[in-house]
């Protein structure tokens, strides 16, 4: 291991191949790998830091572990990104939850994108493995209070509620997973597959940015990385490292993936690169309630709705998905609304608070094409994505679903997640006030915790930037395995389907590069 | 200015600019940010803002609540200084025009220097910033007040007031 406090990596490394990135697709890559024998280097631009350093404390874990200290934002302000950026990527910060991908999403990738193999039956020996290696199951504690009030809501009003499998073992239920698990429950990247890669003999780079692929012809030849700070900035006379590989793996995530590629000039004959990048839009609503909720205890997100995803087709009306986020200090601080006596009233209701997010679905409508990333003057990477009104007209929809739920769970006062909105205290009164409000930028609270697409799969070089196998169109020697391979949005918390979707596509991987039958490992 | 447009927003940043007329000039002499840190000119605004965002957080007590907002103004400057380079560049950006006469006119619609503004002007700026029909003073509220309310209420001192007895305590295996 080497960058950072370790030391600078060499100026020149040979190996069989470079993988950009060690979150979800990087991590199960990099175990696949290595356990064909291959000589692999992660390059990875956040730092190690393990439980030990995990102290709970949003204050210590958004500048360390996330990209652009936790308030990464599109072009225009409006949508606020929380992205992981550590050894384990967002595998190390996210809330746990696990599904595979649903079916109508594949089905809309074999219709739309010709990806013929994406089915249930192809895809489910993938999921399954990747399940058993991560200790993805049911949680059989009882939810906390936060999630509790989503089911009693859904019960209230007759929609269906169900119990989200979490990537947990031995999890001591703190409520903390987004400030990094500080008793190593939960089985991100971090405590699995990148361990086991080291433990083969790869090599991890920290702290060490990608630049660049010097690209010939339609190869890669070599990639071209930097020590960076811990903000990103890159000091004087930092380390450059070059890399020369037989293949390489990009797993940056999306919107950091296709700024890679960009950077590099990668081709791009049909103007793909970075388009179609998704977010699943996210609205929310505070409730408060007549008894304490503390929000920020017990397991995040362990109950979901799916009752207004499939209430229209998926090509239809704006779906949405609806869960309930953990509750912290400073993201409860920075997601209610207003200023002032108005806001210091609502977060001294913080510990009797409930709060509902809706997912939005993108990406299935010709209105909902999802945004683009693009280069800045330093050449980092931006996403501009425009809340067309498309869109927000689900996210209308998703703020009335989650007031009437509220108030059915009990509520006494709800405050959605709009400027222009008071503190209602009556369903009737928040119906007439939300159908009301303009739904505009910066005036609706909108977040995304799931960037997806960029770089997707297609079965022709017209219609997505990689092959069904995740190899690139247009340069023979590179894979993507990261969320920006989608096509769409998932409609549904991604991380499971990085994890079955990566799996497949790097056995195969092993496989082409050294005739070995390659698994993950049990658990 | 040879600078990136004002929180990357190249019209609305340009108009912003243009109308300012020599107000250019004089942000570079009177800098927001100096050696990686908020200058004076720069804890001038962010003090003013915090007193009228964080107005029923902080201490009523004028001596508590002067080092609250000194801990809070020190709190935001190590927040500021973890922005990645270009966000760093626009808050920068953003508190210059802040700190210049017209541009406290022009985007904050406040006519008092910030030192002098009372809470309820200020509150009554940043109300006019939120409800805005331009793009630009509404981006200007969200970075002023988020960054407020993030840099304060990531202090344990804060939170005690918000029913909330801080992570749950764990022996380490």
């Amino acid at each position: 291991m080497l960058g950072g406090a370790r030391g600078a990596p060499p100026a020149e490394i040979e190996c069989d191949v470079a993988i950009v990135g060690s979150g979800a697709g990087g991590g199960i890559t990099a175990e696949l790998l290595s356990a064909a024998g291959l000589k692999i280097v992660v390059v990875e631009e956040g730092p190690l830091k393990s439980s030990r350093d995990f102290k709970q404390l949003e204050s210590e874990a958004y500048p360390s572990l996330y990209q652009e200290v936790a308030a990464r934002k599109t072009a225009d302000k409006a949508i606020n990104i929380m992205q992981g950026r550590c050894v384990g990527g967002s595998t190390t910060v996210n809330w746990t939850s696990s599904f595979r991908t649903p079916s109508a999403t594949l089905s809309y990738w074999r219709e739309h994108f010709g990806l013929s193999d994406f089915s249930d039956d192809a895809l489910s020996p993938w999921f399954l493995r990747a399940e058993q290696r991560l200790s993805i199951g049911p949680w059989l504690a009882p939810p906390n209070e936060n999630n509790d009030l989503l089911r009693r809501g859904a019960l209230k009003l007759g929609i269906a509620a169900a119990a989200i499998q979490r990537n947990v073992k031995g999890c001591w239920n703190l409520g903390s997973c987004g400030m990094g698990c500080p008793t190593n429950a939960k089985q991100s990247m971090l405590v699995t597959t990148i361990p086991a890669a080291l433990d083969r003999g790869a090599t991890l780079l920290v702290e060490t940015r990608a630049e660049r692929f010097e690209i010939q012809g339609e190869r890669i030849a070599a990639l071209h990385c930097h020590a960076v700070s811990p903000n990103g900035a890159v000091p004087d006379g930092a380390a450059r490292t070059r890399i020369v590989a037989r293949h390489y793996v990009l797993a940056g995530g999306a919107i950091n993936s296709p700024g890679l590629l960009l950077r590099s000039g990668a081709p791009d004959p049909h103007g793909l690169l970075g388009t179609r990048t998704f977010l699943h839009p996210v609205v929310a609503s505070v409730a408060s309630f007549d008894h304490r909720v503390a929000g920020w205890q017990g397991a995040p997100q362990t109950i979901y709705s799916d009752h207004f995803l499939d209430l229209h087709a998926i090509d239809g009306p704006m779906g949405y998905k609806l869960e309930a986020p953990p509750l912290h200090p400073l993201l409860f601080a920075t997601a209610v609304v207003g200023f002032g006596r108005d806001a210091a009233a609502r977060l001294t209701d913080f510990a009797n608070s409930h709060a509902l997010l809706a997912l939005l679905r993108d990406g299935f409508h010709a209105q909902s094409p999802g945004g683009r990333v693009k280069l800045r003057r330093d050449g980092s990477p931006e996403l501009d994505y425009a809340l067309t009104e498309f869109v927000m007209d689900g996210a209308r929809r998703a703020l009335l679903s989650m007031a009437e739920l509220q108030f059915a769970a009990g509520a006494l006062k709800v405050g959605v997640g709009h400027e222009q909105a008071p503190l209602y205290t009556r369903w009737e009164e928040a119906r007439e006030g939300i159908r009301a409000l303009p739904m505009q930028p910066l005036l609706t609270k909108v977040f995304s915790a799931h960037v997806m697409g960029g770089c997707g799969l297609a079965a022709d070089a017209g219609r997505g930037v990689l092959r069904p196998d995740g190899v690139h169109w247009q340069l023979h020697n590179l894979s993507v395995h990261d969320g920006s391979i989608f096509p769409t949005s998932i409609g549904a918390n991604p991380q499971l389907s990085i994890y079955g979707i990566v799996n497949r596509l790097a056995t195969d991987l092993a496989k082409r590069l050294t005739g070995r039958d390659v698994a993950l490992a049990a658990s | 200015m040879q600078r990136r447009t004002l929180l990357g927003l190249g019209v609305a940043g340009s108009l912003a600019v243009a109308a300012l007329g020599g107000g250019a000039a004089w942000v570079l002499r009177t800098p927001a940010w100096q050696l990686g840190s908020l200058s004076e000119a720069g804890r001038a605004v962010f003090r003013a803002v915090a007193r009228a965002v964080l107005d029923g957080s902080l201490p009523q007590d004028s001596g508590l609540q002067a080092r609250a907002l000194d801990a809070h103004l020190e709190r935001l400057s190590v927040a500021l200084a973890a922005l990645s380079p270009s966000t760093q560049a626009e808050v920068e950006e953003l508190l210059s025009l802040l700190i210049t006469a017209p541009g406290r006119r022009l985007l904050a619609s406040l006519p008092q220097p910030w030192e002098d503004a009372p809470t309820e002007a200020v509150q009554a700026a940043l109300q006019s910033m939120r409800q805005s029909s331009l793009t630009l003073r509404r981006q200007a509220y969200h970075a002023l007040r988020d960054l407020t309310q993030g840099a304060y209420f990531a202090d344990r001192a804060t939170w005690a007031a918000l029913g909330y007895d801080g992570p749950h305590p764990i022996t380490p295996s």
